[in-house]
């Protein structure tokens, strides 16, 4: 795992020892070299894991993830270019920094072995996320969503950490591949009641749970765009990777517990997909609607079966690209009018059209249409939600309408319609936005030929 | 002041520690401690404005009373174990007594009410002295009787400290009274773990003294001791700024920092002794902490504080002051989690 981990880190002083004008060409080009060593995971067992060394592995399950990240570090790179150009190099330097960092805590997160250095390195991500957020945001709104983002995650892993040691106390190892084979069933008490909510409320803070969401709006909406896409494409994956490894030591506890958290992500499924149709700040949409696809992940993983931890890998996988897409494609409107108001910048289709086949492929994306990987995630959940309680089918057909409605809503305010009066001096696209907008869908529509890859390790 | 009567004062002052540290008679490490608190009367009062008289005399009436109390515990445990040497008290009363006497050298809560407006009233360094150097006598003699004190009042106390550090710092601008009250939270985590792992409360001090040198050291640079001075240090030095930020964070507890690495150690400690609700509420408590040194770290780094232009736009002179230390400082308040196993051999 070094062989990632290693280049990642000497990113950095590739950054602060480039000449001038190429700092951004080669860290770009760099991470993207990397991002395809990643690859090599992909050759995985079936039955087992790939263990490199006594604290990384990687299996069906973090091989995706660690994918999805490595890739979306070039991504980002591409994306922050223009909104950086005015600020002094140093300055240049230093979000370039913070996004290195947290790319390399990122993949330590993923493959950590010992939960415990998973829990440091889970932790750890906050601090560069909230630096980008806070230093490089663009509105006073936000220093509150920072404060937000940084109380609302560390009051949920607290209590994490001391069930970490507490079961290292009483098991010997948190060695997570031990730990699946000494795992002792959880008996039914109130003091394990309270070992439940503290193992999973970090995890549910995260993904986010519905009634724990507020911190999403408004991180997502006051973070720069590299800090957007990085917090929707992978650090809400924390959360629902951390809940699919450790609801494996949790059972059969969660059966038992599950259900008020099952009852807040189904109702909050709609709520927050209701909220999107409502919604005139673009960027908010868009952190809404990651709210809503989580909350199916969430479903998911609280279910337990074969078919839902496939189907939330997927939707995680899936959603990861999605969003990231939707937020660099909400970016490049606000670099044209400086404003996330859908309504002034609409009937784009006219000015750019080359970038409404973007938007209309992301739209698409997001409503979950055949045979996108998002379609295969959401049919895998509901089916399996369908064999937990019949009565679910009718909240994911209004969730899949709803969905529908507010992505074609999206796709129609921005794009159709009468064009507002004062965007005919918009610049036209940039190469390097249709280059973005590509990276993201290609390996989305691609895995839809081999969706295997990505689903998961009960496959 | 006078270099020799501050060569005095100060050789005083340390020989004094050494003298509590070292010492196996009760009237020995009362001695030291009387001696300590002496020396640093007048350390505090170097420039004597009404603000630092009443800081030294609030301090002089605080640990004049902790020392008597302290001398009536050591002759209770004289009277039941007829003998001087510092070990574990023999008698409940005696234990309690001392104790008490102990949390109010330290400024434990509930205590703890002269660490804000003693710390206030005297220049930065001598802030640095007063919440670092003058915790290490009173903290070696808990260490010594450790065994026996009160399990019910250290752990009261103790949590009552977090509890107040946390939520007394949350009203603060002047960086002096901040500083104190992250002491009071602080001796509070290390007066947790004192009755189960002695060793863990050591190397909380430890660390806990490295990081508030490195932010003492990082405020006497800019001579800043408001929330508003603090904002304009981007425009003298803005290197500051960063390492100010990473050493607030850190105190914070914040991994991958080494602020983190006490508390994982005290909770992984109080896990193993079976108690889990208390190291979870202590660590929940630990964010008021966070708070407001995330406002801190806000207003130096993270933002533009609001200021006049005429602040905007200062000279940017060489620096004059010495940075003492401040670069290992740094790195070993920000870097040292990784090695956490090299201080389980050291202690």
């Amino acid at each position: 795992m070094l062989k990632f981990i290693i280049p990642t880190i000497m990113l950095m002083p590739l950054t602060w020892l480039s000449k001038n004008n190429f700092i951004w060409v080669n860290t770009t080009t760099h991470s993207l070299l990397i991002s395809f060593t990643s690859l090599l995971l992909l050759n995985q067992f079936n039955d087992n894991s790939l263990n490199y060394s006594l604290t990384f592995f990687s299996d069906s399950l973090s091989a995706p993830l660690l994918m999805l990240t490595m890739w979306l570090l070039p991504l980002t790179l591409m994306a922050s270019q223009s909104h950086l150009t005015k600020e002094p190099l140093t300055r240049k330097k230093l979000y370039i920094t913070m996004l290195i960092t947290l790319q390399t805590l990122l993949i330590m997160t993923f493959t950590a072995t010992e939960l415990i250095m998973f829990y440091i390195t889970f932790e750890s991500t906050l601090i560069p996320t909230l630096i980008i957020i806070t230093r490089w945001g663009n509105q006073p709104e936000r220093l509150n969503a920072g404060l937000y983002f940084l109380f609302y995650t560390l009051m949920g892993s607290l209590p994490l950490l001391v069930a970490l040691t507490y079961l290292q106390n009483t098991l010997g190892s948190l060695n997570f591949l031990l730990l699946q084979y000494w795992a002792q069933p959880l008996p039914i008490s109130w003091s394990n009641t309270l070992m439940w909510l503290a193992y999973m409320m970090a995890f549910l803070v995260k993904m986010p749970l519905y009634g724990l969401h507020l911190w999403l709006p408004k991180a997502h909406v006051e973070a720069p765009i590299a800090g957007s896409m990085v917090l929707a494409a992978v650090l809400l994956k924390l959360g629902g990777y951390g809940m699919l490894r450790i609801t494996s030591i949790l059972s059969p506890m969660t059966e038992h517990m599950a259900h008020p958290f099952l009852v807040l992500s189904l109702w909050g499924m709609i709520m927050t997909s209701s909220i999107c149709l409502r919604q005139t700040d673009l960027k908010s949409l868009i952190a809404y609607s990651s709210v809503s696809h989580m909350a199916l992940v969430i479903t998911a993983a609280l279910i337990q079966t074969p078919w839902s931890y496939m189907g939330a890998t997927a939707l995680m996988i899936a959603h990861g690209l999605t969003s990231s897409m939707l937020f660099c494609l909400a970016n490049s409107n606000y670099e044209r009018t400086h404003s996330r108001t859908m309504i002034l910048a609409r009937g784009l289709q006219i000015f750019l059209p080359l970038m409404t086949t973007w938007w209309l492929l992301a739209c698409l994306a997001n409503l979950a249409l055949p045979p996108t990987i998002n379609l295969i995630g959401e049919l895998l959940v509901i089916t399996s939600t369908f064999s937990w309680s019949n009565l679910t089918i009718i909240l994911m057909a209004m969730n899949i309408l709803i969905t529908a409605l507010y992505s074609l809503y999206m796709l129609i305010t921005t794009q159709r319609g009468k064009h507002s009066h004062h965007i005919n001096n918009l610049t036209p696209s940039f190469t390097r936005e249709h280059t973005l907008m590509a990276l993201h869908i290609i390996p989305l529509l691609l895995l839809s030929l081999n969706p295997k890859i990505i689903l998961g390790f009960l496959y | 002041m006078n270099p020799f009567i501050s060569i005095m004062l100060l050789s005083t002052l340390v020989l004094s520690t050494m003298i509590v540290t070292i010492s196996s008679h009760w009237l020995f490490a009362w001695i030291g401690l009387e001696m300590n608190m002496m020396a640093i009367i007048p350390i505090m009062m170097k420039k004597p404005t009404p603000r630092a008289t009443e800081a030294s005399t609030k301090y002089f009436l605080t640990q004049a009373t902790a020392s008597a109390l302290l001398m009536l515990a050591i002759i209770i445990n004289l009277m039941y174990s007829s003998q001087w040497t510092i070990m574990k008290l023999f008698n409940p009363t005696a234990s309690i007594l001392m104790t008490m006497a102990l949390a109010i050298k330290l400024g434990l809560a509930p205590f703890h009410f002269w660490v804000p407006e003693v710390t206030q009233g005297i220049p930065l360094t001598t802030g640095l002295i007063l919440l670092t150097w003058q915790k290490l006598a009173p903290i070696s003699i808990l260490y010594q009787i450790s065994p026996s004190i009160n399990l019910h009042l250290m752990i009261t106390m103790s949590f009552l400290s977090i509890l107040i550090g946390g939520w007394g710092g949350l009203n603060q601008t002047q960086l002096r009274k901040i500083m104190a009250y992250s002491s009071i939270a602080h001796m509070g985590w290390m007066t947790t773990i004192l009755l189960y792992n002695p060793s863990l409360t050591m190397l909380n001090l430890l660390i806990y003294i490295i990081m508030t040198f490195t932010m003492f050291t990082l405020l006497a640079q800019n001579s800043t001791t408001t929330t508003l001075l603090l904002s304009q240090t981007w425009n003298t030095m803005p290197i500051m700024t960063t390492f100010t930020m990473l050493t607030l964070l850190s105190m914070g507890g914040l991994p991958p920092l080494t602020g983190f690495m006490p508390k994982w150690m005290i909770i992984q400690e109080l896990t193993k002794n079976e108690s889990l609700l208390l190291p979870t509420l202590m660590a929940i408590t630990a964010l008021l902490n966070l708070y407001f040194y995330m406002r801190l770290a806000y207003s130096t780094a993270l933002t533009l504080f609001p200021s006049t232009n005429n602040m905007k736009m200062k000279w940017q002179f060489y620096p004059t002051k010495q940075m003492t230390l401040l670069p290992t400082a740094i790195v070993l308040s920000t870097m040292l989690l990784p090695l956490t196993p090299m201080f389980f051999i050291l202690l």
